[in-house]
């Protein structure tokens, strides 16, 4: 174990010019100390340059900038392209060969949440599973492993996540029956150091059941013998979801990593009586041994599709007038929770958007969500079209990350504001063939401004909407707040906007890009000059229907329904633009 | 009570008119109401939802990732439909379903729904038995 073995890592990221990490820090707060441009000149921000990836499709994720040179991905077939920010040419570029039979196995697009970086090398976690290492000036790559079998619809979209000598990655295809896990490989050698499964026994999750720690009855205590399998009928479990395809946080202090996991399979709650233990849970592991500090389950039997996948943020605040070393979470169930990260102990659990009624409240003693029966598709049962949920399988958020301002104190969050039709129905499993088992379909949150988004401030602390700026879309693009008191995010329609942090409402720049934004915006500083960025490239879930080429709206797997207007502003095409002040 | 009756005969007029007399006996599916169709024709429906086409080509076969089905239907012939439902279209994003039991063994039902649906005689994507 090598207490430096991210030193490196951690000086890039200290160093502001860098954006060394997709969250720019192992936080996830998503936070940049560079002021050049700020509340009072981002106004007059222009484009200083843009760069095609030559691929269509949804672009989610950022660039990595690391000392003048600027990494790029692309999703499927996941090109990579160093750039030099001298010369603006491109010094290297990478394109895997992958069979292209991974492409109907990517549910919701083939996107590519994005690269990693640390000591010389590149990570690259590639959709057919393969986690690959490049070196970082010239391409060529150091090492790959198979990280899962795309055979059974176990492939890859999430960006790998650096932490210490480790470089971290999850799973996705909670659609396909995949049993969910997390895995950390030597950043030197590729070398499998452990892996942590989400459901099935104790030690294959690397669960100590006196050790391992969860919320009950208002304190936290051991989870006992069997956590997991005891929640599952029979073997259910072994084809049960919990897959992890989020962003990762680090805190060195706990030597924890923190991330989610998504839904049980299948979609039709009926096949899996039960908690469905630990999918869509909030976990602490240690980072060098894999082993589970802590494990919070936000919504136990899951009946509508709310992944816990989204990002982890760490931060240090004040939760009830106390300080604390909290976990922020805002889940695709509609609810932000804040934990204490050290104990994993349950501190607020709220609504961050009045629409969600699947469940009243979070019971604080039980941690169990109190679940409304009429928005039950459980209870409603199979063949049964449960109508007006709110949010929709999508969630209030899905994966696109929240940004930390330690300026304000408040989180800034990109909402979608969508509601839904559920029917589930009975579904068989067959290896590597879809096990979804449920029809949605979509619309705008009723009785509210008919847009599908919100931008909104949030403070954890207290649980509660400080601001709320409504979009047309769901804002599907990650959010960034720098030192120069703004905060920015892409649209749907393909804006890049920025606005004032202190009140959101006030809307201080915006530009039309080539196409819709799903990806995370970005910034760095080069010779003197700070520059933002964002890929822009419609795709994703909010965007399938575009992304494949939609010829009529529908409401197929749910996605297109409240979107079919998307077509009136945006077409496909992966591009990044990047923005600075006039000279 | 709105009774209609598709004949495969019909169905195959365009494509192969010479086949018409000995096929005539055989109704491809049978539609009440626009939305109460033959157990057969039922099957492919469930067929149809549980192999996840929805996911690609919408929960009314409108087309989402996927071409509009109700279109493509009018173009495809039997063959056609079953040799891109078996061997897929990769490239397109079309996965080969011949290793998905649900598909290979009803894949003559969910023909006859997905044609119902096309020719406009199964009226929602949604349908229940007659009873």
């Amino acid at each position: 174990m090598v207490a430096s073995a991210n030193a490196d890592l951690e000086s890039k990221m200290a160093n502001p010019k860098n954006w060394a990490a997709q969250a720019g820090d192992m936080f996830n707060q998503r936070y940049s100390k560079l002021n050049q441009i700020n509340a009072s000149n981002v106004g007059k921000l222009q484009v200083a340059w843009t760069f095609s990836t030559g691929v269509l499709r949804g672009h989610e994720g950022s660039p990595l900038v690391v000392d003048g040179m600027m990494y790029l991905h692309s999703p499927f077939p996941n090109k990579v392209f160093a750039i030099n920010l001298d010369t603006q040419k491109i010094v290297w570029k990478h394109e895997p060969k992958q069979d292209p039979a991974v492409i109907p196995q990517m549910c919701c697009d083939t996107v590519n949440r994005g690269l990693a970086y640390a000591e010389g090398k590149i990570f690259l976690q590639q959709a057919d599973s393969m986690l690959v290492a490049m070196d970082a000036k010239t391409g060529k790559v150091l090492w790959s492993t198979k990280n899962g079998d795309p055979k059974l619809g176990a492939v890859n979209s999430n960006a790998p996540h650096v932490f210490k000598d480790k470089v971290i990655t999850g799973i996705s295809g909670g659609e396909w029956g995949v049993r969910g896990y997390i895995a950390a490989y030597d950043i030197n050698t590729g070398k499998q150091v452990w892996k942590g499964y989400s459901v099935g026994p104790d030690a294959e999750m690397l669960i100590d059941p006196n050790k391992t720690t969860t919320w009950i009855d208002g304190k936290v205590q051991p989870v006992g013998k069997d956590s997991s399998l005891k929640t599952w009928q029979g073997d259910q479990w072994k084809i049960g979801g919990g897959t992890t395809w989020g962003w990762y946080s680090y805190d060195k202090a706990t030597n924890s990593v923190y991330y989610g996991t998504g839904n049980p399979s299948t979609w039709n709650p009926a096949q899996r009586p039960g908690d469905n233990k630990w999918s869509m849970s909030i976990w602490s592991r240690d980072v060098d041994t894999g082993k589970v500090n802590w494990v919070y389950q936000m919504t136990p039997f899951d009946e509508w599709d709310f992944d816990g996948i989204n990002e982890m943020i760490l931060a240090d605040i004040d939760v009830k007038g106390k300080p604390t070393k909290a976990l922020v979470h805002f889940d695709r169930n509609g609810f932000a929770y804040t934990l204490d990260r050290v104990t994993g102990a349950l501190l607020v659990a709220e609504k961050y958007d009045p629409k969600v009624n699947w469940a009243t409240h979070v019971d604080m003693k039980t941690g169990r969500p109190q679940v409304v029966s009429k928005y039950s598709t459980a209870q409603n049962g199979p063949d049964v079209n449960t109508k007006g949920i709110c949010p929709a399988a999508l969630g209030s958020k899905d994966q696109q990350p929240a940004s930390f301002d330690p300026n304000t104190k408040l989180f800034y969050v990109p909402t979608n504001h969508v509601c839904m039709d559920y029917e589930p129905f009975k579904v068989e499993y067959v290896a590597g063939q879809p096990y979804v088992g449920a029809t949605l379909s979509m619309f705008p949150a009723p009785g509210s401004h008919g847009g599908m988004g919100n931008y909104i401030t949030w403070d954890a602390g207290k649980g509660k909407i400080v601001q709320s700026k409504p979009e047309k879309f769901s804002v599907w693009s990650g959010s960034l707040n720098t030192a120069g008191g703004i905060s920015c995010y892409g649209t749907l329609e393909g804006f890049f906007k920025c606005v004032d942090a202190k009140d959101i409402t006030k809307e201080l720049y915006k530009f039309r890009t080539p196409s819709g934004i799903i990806g995370n915006v970005f910034t760095y500083e080069h010779k003197g000059k700070q520059y933002m960025g964002v890929f822009s490239g419609i795709g994703g879930w909010a965007g399938i229907g575009m992304a494949a080429g939609l010829e009529k709206d529908t409401d197929g797997l749910g996605a297109v329904g409240g979107y079919k207007e998307l077509g009136q502003y945006t077409d496909l095409g992966g591009s990044l633009t990047v923005f600075a002040l006039p000279n | 009570m709105i009774l209609r009756t598709l004949s495969a005969a019909l169905a195959l007029v365009a494509a192969a008119p010479a086949v018409l007399a000995q096929e005539v006996k055989t109704p491809l599916y049978t539609v009440v109401d626009g939305n109460k169709v033959d157990a057969k024709t039922l099957n492919g429906f469930r067929s149809w939802r549980q192999a996840n086409c929805a996911a690609c080509h919408g929960a009314n076969q409108e087309g989402l990732a996927g071409p509009s089905l109700v279109e493509r239907m009018k173009v495809l012939s039997k063959d056609d439909f079953v040799k891109v439902v078996i061997d897929g279209r990769i490239e397109r994003g079309m996965p080969p379903h011949k290793d998905a039991p649900v598909v290979t063994k009803n894949i003559d039902d969910i023909y006859a729904y997905l044609k119902g649906r096309s020719d406009g005689a199964i009226k929602t994507a949604r349908v229940t038995g007659i009873e």
